[in-house]
C-alpha cells in the first residue's frame, strides 16, 4: 500500500524535527513494516518549467521545430523538437543542458548533453508526459505530443516537481504486515496511528450537514449478515468532467489512475478513509437497491468488462430487476457512472470479510475494494466516510444537490471489551508499570480505559473491533509496541535443574545416520513424499495402502510414500549421470492408508506412519555390492547401540529383488526389512543402466535402543595366538556359513574370517576358491609349530570330508 | 705410546713390526671409516676392521706368537685401536643413521594427501543438529510428530481464522478423500511445525522447554526461492508469566551458534494468528555491520525469524490456562540458513538428491 506524506499531514501535525528516516523507523518498530520511502521530487530531479516563446519550422526536417525557450535563464534556449502541439505561450517541461534526468521516472539518471539535430543546435529536450513517467497524469490523446502545464501557470525555470505540486514522500508499507490492522488502510487511519506514536493531536473529519429524508431510493437489506450496513447519496447536478490536476495528482501519487472526477472523489474517499464507495447512474437504477444473493442463472458484466456467471453464493448490488453491481469487489459496466450521467448514487456499504474472500477468489478478481473489505472494516467508517464525500462534492460540484440519503445498517457493531489487571502487564513485560502510563497510551489509541479495583476495563474503538482486540493479550501488545520494544531489557530465563535429558529414541537416528555418513561412507539425501508413478512401477510397489494428494504437485506424483524405495530408485537414476559408484542413504517417515489411530486427540485419527530407513550401494559388482550393504547393517548396532541385526530368508522375496541376492533383516525373530540386488526388470523400469544397484530398507520405527552399552572386555590371551590362511576350493553352491560353522568348531579355534572367494577358469567351472583365516589360541602354553601343523591338517581334512574341498594348488 | 716404549729402549719389540702394523691398520681404518658414507657399508668395514675375521683380530692372533714379555704391551695396543677404531664406527654410524632416509629412490611431497572424507549428512541435517546440539545444552528436549496432520492440529488450535487462505488447497497439501471433512477428520501434509507444539504441550505439559525441527509441506509453485517441501526449526519455552523480553535467548542461541558470534538483534510489531504479541525478528546486517547495503536493501537489518508468545487460544487448546502460563516461539526457516551459510542460490536443490551438490558439504 502507499500513502502520501502531504496526505496524512492534512490530518496530524508531526513534529516538525521528524525525519524521514525516524519516521520509517518508528513506524516500522510500532506498528506496520515500511518498505521504502520514495521522494517523489527525485524522479523528476533536474526537469524545469519552459515557457515557450517561439516556435519556427526546421528547415531541414518536416517533423522538427525549432523553438525558443525561456527556462528562467538570462536569454531564451533554442531547442529542437518533434513535438506536433507546440504554441507560443504554452507552460512545459524542460531538461536542461546538465540536468541529469531519470528517464520514465526510473532508473539511473543521464545527463542531459547540447546536440546538433539535423544541423541546428539544441539546448535541451522539451518532455513528452511518457518520457517522464507522468503518462497517467497528464494523457497524450495522440504521439508526439509534448507536456503541456499552462494551466498550473507556474514560472519559468522554476522546478517541475514544484510546479507540478509533487514535493512528497511516498510510503510504501508491506501488505502483510496490514494483515489484521484493517483500520491503517487508509491516510486518515495512518495519521491516527502516527498521532498516537508522536502523542500529537489528530484532526477530527466533521460530519457535514446532511439532509434529512431519503429521497425516492430505498434499501433492501437481504442478507444483513453479509452487508451490515448499507448508505447511500443521491446527488444530482453531476457532470462527467475530468478532475483538476490537485485531485489527479493526489490519487495518482498513491498508485491509482485518475479517471474523471465524480470517479476521482469516490477514489478519493476511500484513499483517505480506507472505506471503499461506488458510483452508480441514478437513471439506471430502477426503484429500491437491494442487496441478496445472485440468483441461479444470473449474469453481470464488470466495469473491466468481463462478464460473470454469478452463483447463489455471490453477494450482489441490485435494482427491482438486475444485480448491477458484484458486492464489495467491483461495480458492474451498465450502471455505473457513464460519459452522460449527472444524477449518481454513491454507495456507502460495509460487507463482511468472509463472503467478499470466497468471491474474489472464485472469479479471481482483486480490487482496491475487496483487498480492504477482506480484512474486516468496521462499519462505523462510513459516517467518517460520508462526511469526507459529502465535502468533496460540495466542493468539486458546488452545483451539485443531495437529494437524498439512506442508512441501512441492521447489524451495528459492538465495540471490542477487555478486562486487564496492571499487574498482569506489568508480570508479563517483565516492567513495572503505572496505571498513568498504560492509561495515556490506550487513550492515544483511541481505547477508553476505566480503572477499578485494580482491574482496567478497556473499550477498543469501533476501527480495532474486527476482531483485532479481544484478550488481554491484545492489550498487552498496544502497550509494550508503543513503549516501544527496544525498551525492554532482555531478561535472561531462569532455569530449574530437575533431571538431565535422556531421549534414547531421538539419539538413535541420530546415531544411525551418522554412522551411516562416517563410517559406511554414504551420502543422506532428502526425496520428495509424494512419489513418481514411474518408480512406484519399477519398484513394484503396492499402491493399495499409499495414502494420495488432493492436489498433487503433478497428476504422477499423486500418491505418498509407504515406502522409500521408489525415492531411491530415483535418486539412484539421477546420479549415475554423473558417477558410476556411490552409495547414498535417506531415513524419514512414510505413510499408509491403514491402521487408523490417535495420537493427541481420539477425534483426530492418523494414518500408520513409520520411520524407514533405506540405502543404496552402486557399483560394477553386485556380489560384492550385497556384502557391502550387509556389512553396513551387520556392524550398526556398535555404533548405535542396539541389538543387532540379522539376516535370512523367511518372507517372500521383494518383489524389485534379483532372485540370486536378497535377504530379509531381521531384527530379533522380526523380518524388519529386506536387502537385495535391484532386479533386472526394475532396474530397466527405473532407467538405471550399466551399474548395478543394491538395496536394503529397514523399519527403523521398530529398533530399540539399549539402556546402556552392553559389549564386555574380554581379558587378552595369556599366551600369542596364531593365525594362518587357507585358500580351498569348494563346489560352487557350498555356503560360506557352513564352512565357517564347521571351522570354528575345530579344535583351538578362536575366530575363522572370510578373506575373499574367487571363481574363474582357475579352479573351473561351477567351483569356487574360498579363502579364510583361522586364529587359534591355548591357554596352556605358546603354540609350537607341531601343533599349529596338526590343526592345519586337521582343518584341511574336515573341509575335505564335509564339503569335498581341496586346497586350492595342491 | 710406541714412542714411549721405543723410549723404554724394547727394542725387540719394535723389530716385531707389530706395532707398525698396528699403526697402519689403525691410519688405513680411520680412512676408510670417514670415507664411507652408506650404513650398509660401514657395516662392511665394521666387519673387516673389528669383526671376529677383521684385520685386527688377525693382529691380535699374531700376538699370541710374539716374545712372552711383549705379549701384554702388544695385547694392549692392539685392543686400544680396536676400541679407538670402535668408536669410530660407532660415531660415523650415529652420523650416517641421523642423516639417512628409510627408503631408497626419489619422493614427490607434493602429492595430494589421501582422501579421508567418508560420506556425509546433508546440509540441512548438520545445520539441525548444530542447532540441536545448542538447544540441548540449554536443556531442551528434541521433539518431532507425523508429517501427516489434520486440520485440527494445523490450524484450528492455532487460532487461524476459519476462513484463513492458508487451509486452502492453494496453499495447504489436503489428502484425498477428506476434501468433505473438516477439524480433526481433515488430514493434510502438515503446512509448519507450530501444530507439534501442542501435541507436545497435551502429552507433557508445562513449563516446557523444547525444539521440534522437520519438514513442512506447501502447495507452491517452485522456483530457486520457493519450494514445495522444507525444513524449519521450531523452539518454545512455557513456563509462568513468561516475558517476551525473555524470548530474546531462543533468537541469540540459534544466530550466536549460525554465525559463530554474538548477532545484534531486534524484535518489531508482526501479525502471526498464534501469537499475541508477535514479533518479526531482524537480526544487524552481517555485510555492511548496519550502514546499509544491497544485501539489507539499505535498512541496515535482516528479517530473519518470526517469534512470539503463544496466543491464549493456542495455551488453551494446549490444554494450559493462559492467565497462569505463557512463553516464547520462534521458528526459523532452515533451508534459508543453509542458503545463507554457504551461498547456496536455488532452494530447489536439496531435495535433488544431487551428489555433485551435496557432496560440497563434507
Amino acid at each position: 500500500m502507499k500513502l502520501s506524506l502531504n496526505w496524512i499531514k492534512k490530518y496530524v501535525d508531526l513534529p516538525e524535527d521528524l525525519t524521514m528516516e525516524k519516521l520509517t523507523y518508528d513506524l516500522t518498530m510500532c506498528t506496520v513494516e515500511v518498505e521504502d520511502a520514495v521522494d517523489l521530487a527525485d524522479s523528476l530531479g533536474g526537469l524545469v518549467v519552459g515557457k515557450i516563446i517561439t516556435v519556427e519550422p526546421h528547415p531541414d526536417a518536416d517533423k522538427l521545430r525549432i523553438c525558443t525557450v525561456d527556462v528562467g535563464d538570462m536569454a531564451p534556449s533554442t531547442i529542437v523538437c518533434g513535438g506536433i502541439n507546440l504554441t507560443p505561450g504554452q507552460l512545459t517541461v524542460v531538461a536542461k543542458p546538465g540536468a541529469m534526468v531519470r528517464w520514465h521516472g526510473v532508473g539511473d539518471p543521464v545527463e542531459i548533453k547540447p546536440a546538433k539535430l539535423r544541423g541546428v543546435m539544441s539546448y535541451g529536450m522539451i518532455c513528452s508526459s511518457g518520457e517522464i513517467g507522468l503518462e497517467e497524469l497528464f494523457p497524450a490523446s495522440r504521439e508526439a505530443e509534448i507536456m503541456d502545464i499552462t494551466e498550473l501557470g507556474a514560472k519559468p525555470g522554476s522546478p517541475a516537481a514544484e510546479a507540478l505540486g509533487l514535493k512528497d514522500i511516498i510510503l510504501e508499507i508491506d501488505n502483510k504486515s496490514l494483515t489484521n490492522r484493517p483500520d491503517l488502510w487508509g491516510h486518515y487511519g495512518m495519521a491516527r496511528e502516527l498521532a498516537a506514536i508522536y502523542d500529537r493531536k489528530l484532526m477530527s473529519l466533521e460530519k457535514s450537514d446532511l439532509p434529512e429524508g431519503s429521497g425516492d431510493l430505498g434499501i433492501v437489506i437481504e442478507n444483513p449478515d453479509r452487508c451490515p450496513r448499507y448508505a447511500a447519496i443521491t446527488f444530482k447536478n453531476i457532470k462527467n468532467v475530468p478532475s483538476p490536476f490537485e485531485l489527479k495528482s493526489m490519487i495518482w501519487r498513491v498508485g491509482m489512475r485518475p479517471i474523471n472526477l465524480p470517479v476521482d472523489i469516490t477514489n478519493y474517499v476511500m484513499l483517505a478513509t480506507g472505506q471503499p464507495t461506488h458510483g452508480f447512474d441514478k437513471n439506471h437504477i430502477k426503484g429500491n437497491i437491494h442487496i441478496r444473493t445472485a440468483k441461479e442463472g444470473e449474469k453481470l458484466e464488470l466495469l473491466d468488462g468481463e462478464v460473470l456467471d454469478l452463483t447463489t453464493a455471490d453477494l450482489v448490488i441490485a435494482d427491482e430487476n438486475n444485480p448491477v453491481a458484484l458486492a464489495g469487489i467491483m461495480g458492474g459496466k451498465l450502471d455505473s457512472i457513464l460519459e452522460d450521467t449527472t444524477e449518481i448514487i454513491l454507495e456507502l456499504a460495509n460487507f463482511t470479510a468472509m463472503g467478499i474472500r470466497r468471491t474474489a477468489k472464485r472469479f479471481d478478481i482483486r480490487t482496491e475494494a475487496s483487498s480492504r473489505f477482506e480484512k474486516s472494516v468496521e462499519p462505523q467508517r462510513i459516517d467518517v466516510a460520508i462526511a469526507v464525500a459529502v465535502n468533496m462534492f460540495k466542493e468539486y460540484f458546488p452545483e451539485s444537490e443531495i437529494v437524498g440519503l439512506v442508512d441501512s445498517y441492521p447489524l451495528p457493531l459492538k465495540n471490542s471489551e477487555v478486562e486487564v489487571s496492571l499487574s498482569f502487564l506489568s508480570r508479563r513485560l517483565g516492567k513495572e508499570l503505572t496505571a498513568e502510563e498504560v492509561i495515556r497510551i490506550l487513550d492515544n489509541l483511541g481505547f477508553k480505559t476505566e480503572a477499578r479495583d485494580g482491574m482496567f476495563h478497556v473499550t477498543a474503538p469501533s476501527w480495532r473491533s474486527t476482531g483485532d482486540i479481544s484478550l488481554p493479550n491484545d492489550i498487552l501488545e498496544e502497550v509494550a509496541r508503543l513503549m516501544g520494544y527496544e525498551n525492554f531489557d532482555f531478561i535472561p530465563p531462569k532455569v530449574v535443574l530437575e533431571k538431565p535429558i535422556n531421549q534414547r529414541k531421538v539419539e538413535m537416528e541420530r546415531s544411525v545416520r551418522e554412522y551411516l555418513a562416517f563410517r559406511c561412507g554414504m551420502q543422506e539425501i532428502f526425496t520428495y513424499p509424494w512419489i513418481e508413478d514411474e518408480y512406484i512401477e519399477a519398484s513394484c510397489a503396492d499402491t493399495s495402502n499409499m495414502l494420495c494428494l488432493s492436489t498433487p504437485p503433478s497428476p504422477d506424483e499423486s500418491r505418498l510414500r509407504s515406502t522409500l524405495i521408489p525415492g531411491m530408485m530415483k535418486g539412484v537414476f539421477t546420479n549415475l549421470r554423473y558417477f558410476d559408484s556411490f552409495r547414498i542413504f535417506e531415513l524419514t517417515q512414510v505413510f499408509a492408508d491403514k491402521n487408523y489411530h490417535s495420537i493427541n486427540d481420539p477425534a483426530e485419527q492418523l494414518p500408520e506412519i513409520a520411520r524407514h530407513l533405506c540405502g543404496a550401494f552402486v557399483g560394477p559388482d553386485p556380489r560384492f555390492l550385497f556384502r557391502q550393504a550387509k556389512g553396513a547393517l551387520e556392524n550398526m548396532h556398535r555404533a548405535v547401540h542396539m541389538e543387532p541385526l540379522s539376516f535370512a530368508q523367511v518372507a517372500a522375496r521383494p518383489l524389485w529383488a534379483d532372485d540370486k541376492l536378497w535377504l530379509n533383516i531381521m531384527y530379533g525373530e522380526e523380518s524388519i526389512g529386506c536387502i537385495g540386488l535391484i532386479s533386472l526388470r526394475s532396474a530397466r523400469k527405473a532407467g538405471i543402466k550399466r551399474s548395478m544397484t543394491v538395496l536394503f530398507e529397514i523399519d527403523v520405527e521398530k529398533l530399540l535402543p539399549l539402556a546402556s552399552r552392553q559389549n564386555r572386555y574380554m581379558r587378552l590371551p595369556e599366551y600369542p595366538c596364531v593365525d594362518f590362511d587357507l585358500s580351498i576350493v569348494f563346489d560352487e553352491k557350498v555356503a560360506w556359513s557352513d564352512i565357517y560353522e564347521t571351522a570354528s568348531k575345530v579344535e583351538l579355534v578362536k575366530e575363522v574370517r572370510f578373506i575373499d572367494e574367487y571363481r574363474g577358469p582357475q579352479v573351473g567351472e561351477g567351483k569356487k576358491s574360498v579363502s579364510f583365516r583361522t586364529r587359534i589360541c591355548s591357554n596352556e602354553g605358546t603354540l609350537t609349530s607341531e601343533k599349529i601343523e596338526m590343526i592345519t591338517k586337521q582343518m584341511i581334512k574336515k573341509m575335505s570330508k564335509k564339503f569335498d574341498g581341496n586346497v586350492r594348488g595342491a | 705410546m710406541f714412542d714411549e716404549l721405543k723410549e723404554q729402549g724394547m727394542e725387540k719389540l719394535a723389530e716385531s713390526g707389530l706395532l707398525e702394523r698396528l699403526e697402519k691398520l689403525k691410519k688405513a681404518g680411520m680412512d676408510k671409516i670417514s670415507e664411507t658414507s652408506l650404513p650398509q657399508d660401514l657395516r662392511t668395514v665394521r666387519a673387516n676392521l673389528v669383526g671376529r675375521k677383521g684385520e685386527l683380530t688377525e693382529v691380535l692372533k699374531s700376538v699370541g706368537q710374539a716374545a712372552p714379555e711383549l705379549r701384554k704391551v702388544l695385547g694392549q695396543a692392539a685392543n686400544e685401536v680396536k676400541e679407538i677404531l670402535t668408536q669410530a664406527i660407532d660415531q660415523k654410524n650415529e652420523e650416517l643413521i641421523n642423516c639417512a632416509s628409510c627408503f631408497e629412490g626419489a619422493a614427490d611431497i607434493t602429492l595430494p594427501g589421501v582422501d579421508f572424507t567418508s560420506g556425509g549428512l546433508h546440509p540441512i541435517t548438520q545445520m539441525c543438529y548444530d542447532l540441536n546440539d545448542a538447544f540441548r545444552s540449554l536443556g531442551f528436549e528434541v521433539f518431532s510428530e507425523p508429517e501427516i496432520t489434520s486440520e485440527l492440529y494445523a490450524f484450528d488450535n492455532l487460532n487461524f481464522a476459519p476462513e484463513h487462505p492458508a487451509r486452502e488447497s492453494m496453499d495447504t497439501y489436503w489428502l484425498k478423500g477428506h476434501d468433505e471433512e473438516s477439524g480433526a477428520k481433515r488430514l493434510c501434509l502438515r503446512p509448519h511445525l507450530t501444530g507439534a507444539s501442542v501435541r507436545y504441550l497435551q502429552q507433557h505439559g508445562a513449563p516446557a522447554r523444547f525444539v521440534y525441527p522437520g519438514r513442512v509441506y506447501r502447495n507452491e509453485t517452485t522456483d530457486a526461492r520457493h519450494e514445495r517441501a522444507f525444513f524449519q526449526y521450531e523452539a518454545l519455552i512455557v513456563d509462568k508469566d513468561f516475558s517476551f523480553a525473555s524470548g530474546k535467548v531462543l533468537v541469540k542461541t540459534i544466530l550466536d551458534k549460525i554465525f559463530g558470534m554474538d548477532v545484534e538483534v531486534r524484535m518489531r510489531v508482526g501479525f502471526f494468528p498464534f501469537v499475541e504479541p508477535g514479533f518479526e525478528i531482524d537480526m544487524r546486517c552481517l555485510v555492511c555491520g548496519g550502514e546499509g547495503c544491497k544485501v539489507c536493501k539499505h535498512v541496515g537489518w535482516i528479517e530473519v525469524m518470526p517469534g512470539g508468545t503463544p496466543h491464549p487460544n493456542v495455551l488453551k487448546a494446549a490444554g494450559l490456562d493462559p492467565a497462569v502460563w505463557s512463553g516464547f516461539y520462534i521458528n526459523i526457516g532452515l533451508d534459508r540458513l543453509v542458503m545463507m551459510r554457504y551461498g547456496v542460490d536455488d532452494v530447489r536443490l536439496f531435495h535433488s538428491a544431487d551428489l555433485r551438490f551435496l557432496d560440497q558439504f563434507k
